[in-house]
């Protein structure tokens, strides 16, 4: 039996959200204190989930069904409300391209921000920087101008390298690889694939069914807050475009 | 577990933000750090100007307002940059797992340091302006210390409260004038009317600013009661802060 990295049992998440019956400052005096002006939403409904280690593991889902919440929870950006969770092993979440990146400041200073947020330590961070230099083909002196004259793909090049600098235990992934050209993009793949083959975990959230079938073997699809269907690729992927057409 | 490696580098982290947040706020300005002397002394021009003669009663004038003013900078622009510190990083907060507290503690330290670093021309101003050297100077060490946890436990309680109500914001944008002037900074408490003066007490700054003046206008050992006072009201708003944070910041996702 293959090693389990992330279980997840029986996992709720609430936001705390704005009551849309007090909109105004004027409806919470009317209301004589007795509305809140706040109230639970409900994301995650009870999820369960296994990963094994080494597994690529796709999740599928409508929009909003609570597929970045679930992400956001594993790598321990939300807190669950209630619920098991247990993690084995150093996550790197790759929610979104790019985030944290201050554009007043140069190249070389956001490698050390974001790695030192990342939890890197200097030595660490010196290798990190040595390989952004490499992976991202951004030149020295690219790097040490401001990231506000970046064009869009460079930014992206940026971000995308210090995400993928070291290499984690377990890997998430957000729709982050639809970026910057063509050339950049089959080398994102190439990473993946060699983090992979280091014997990490991923788990991916993406749209595109054929990106997913390609790398993944096993999947979950979330349906309003539920596993609906824990199964190989296949039959996860059939089930999730079945939901778009019951109606039709 | 992650949470725990991640808090063995805390210091490392407080650091590295607060050194950005420092060259963000100074960035592309063409006279950066001076400008968090130019504020202060614009301040303290006018005084001069105005209420030199005012209050012509208060020896040493100059450096009597200009005490007040160094410190007012300090809490004014701490309360600024902590007030937008978590809802500025909202972007990274919702992309790493890190500490939340992570940035308005930093904000603070930011303007810590550019504190310390504006005392050393201050200093300067306020030898010619008349301060004395004395050992009683050194308890400007703990003041200072004192000081930042009252200004850390208040701009916490409302960098937190922001994220939900941002009226928070634009309600100390248009309290902190009308506080700059509640407070003696310009002028001494003792002109104050005696029946006002206990209304005057109720605000946490007076006490700050008296204990600053006694240190360095007075070269005086503050009394026993003003360091209670002031340390009392540091340690019950670093506590309220940090308790008001902690019950409310696994539902800052939703309002970033």
């Amino acid at each position: 039996m293959a090693e389990i990295v992330i279980e997840v049992k029986n996992l709720y998440v609430d936001f705390f959200v704005q009551n849309q019956a007090v909109n105004s400052f004027k409806d919470l005096v009317m209301s004589l204190g007795l509305k809140s002006p706040f109230q639970r939403k409900s994301i995650l409904k009870g999820v369960d989930l296994e990963i094994k280690k080494g597994e690529c593991f796709a999740l599928m889902g409508k929009n909003g069904s609570g597929k970045s919440t679930l992400l956001r929870t594993l790598a321990g950006i939300i807190t669950p409300t209630s619920g098991e969770m247990i993690v084995n092993g150093r996550i790197a979440p790759m929610l979104s391209i790019g985030a944290g990146l201050e554009l007043e400041l140069s190249g070389y200073d956001n490698i050390k921000i974001i790695a030192t947020l990342m939890g890197m330590n200097n030595s660490e961070i010196k290798t990190a920087t040595a390989f952004v230099e490499t992976f991202s083909e951004l030149s020295k002196e690219d790097l040490k101008m401001q990231v506000k004259r970046y064009s869009a793909g460079m930014i992206a090049r940026l971000g995308f390298s210090i995400s993928v600098a070291q290499t984690p235990d377990i890997l998430i992934v957000d729709e982050a690889l639809s970026v910057g050209d063509i050339g950049f993009q089959e080398k994102c793949a190439q990473r993946i694939n060699e983090i992979k083959k280091s014997g990490c975990s991923i788990i991916y959230v993406s749209h595109s069914l054929t990106e997913l079938k390609r790398i993944c073997t096993h999947g979950a699809c979330l349906v309003d807050g539920k596993i609906a269907m824990v199964a190989e690729i296949d039959k996860v992927a059939a089930y999730y475009e079945s939901l778009f057409h019951q109606h039709a | 577990m992650i949470s725990i490696n991640k808090f063995k580098n805390f210091p490392n982290l407080v650091l590295t933000i607060a050194v950005k947040n420092i060259k963000m706020k100074y960035k592309n300005s063409a006279l950066g750090f001076v400008w968090s002397l130019l504020h202060p002394l614009a301040y303290l021009l006018i005084f001069i100007l105005v209420f030199s003669n005012a209050f012509a009663g208060v020896e040493r004038y100059s450096l009597f307002a200009l005490i007040g003013l160094v410190f007012w900078t300090f809490f004014n622009s701490s309360i600024n940059q902590m007030l937008q510190a978590i809802i500025a990083n909202a972007s990274v907060l919702k992309t790493i797992a890190i500490p939340k507290l992570l940035f308005p503690f930093s904000a603070l330290i930011a303007e810590l340091i550019t504190f310390l670093l504006s005392l050393i021309p201050f200093f300067g101003l306020m030898f010619f302006f008349g301060l004395q050297l004395s050992v009683e100077l050194l308890w400007l060490v703990p003041a200072v210390i004192i000081f930042a946890f009252f200004t850390f436990g208040v701009g916490l309680l409302l960098c937190t409260l922001n994220v939900f109500f941002r009226d928070i914001g634009l309600l100390w944008n248009t309290l902190s004038p009308a506080i700059f002037y509640f407070t003696p900074i310009a002028y001494s408490s003792s002109l104050i009317p005696e029946k006002y003066l206990t209304i005057l007490q109720f605000n946490p700054l007076l006490h700050y600013i008296n204990l600053m003046r006694e240190i360095l206008y007075n070269n005086a050992t503050p009394s026993l009661h003003l360091w209670a006072v002031t340390t009392g009201i540091a340690v019950s708003c670093t506590v309220i802060g940090l308790l008001v944070y902690n019950r409310l910041k696994n539902n800052f996702v939703s309002f970033y």
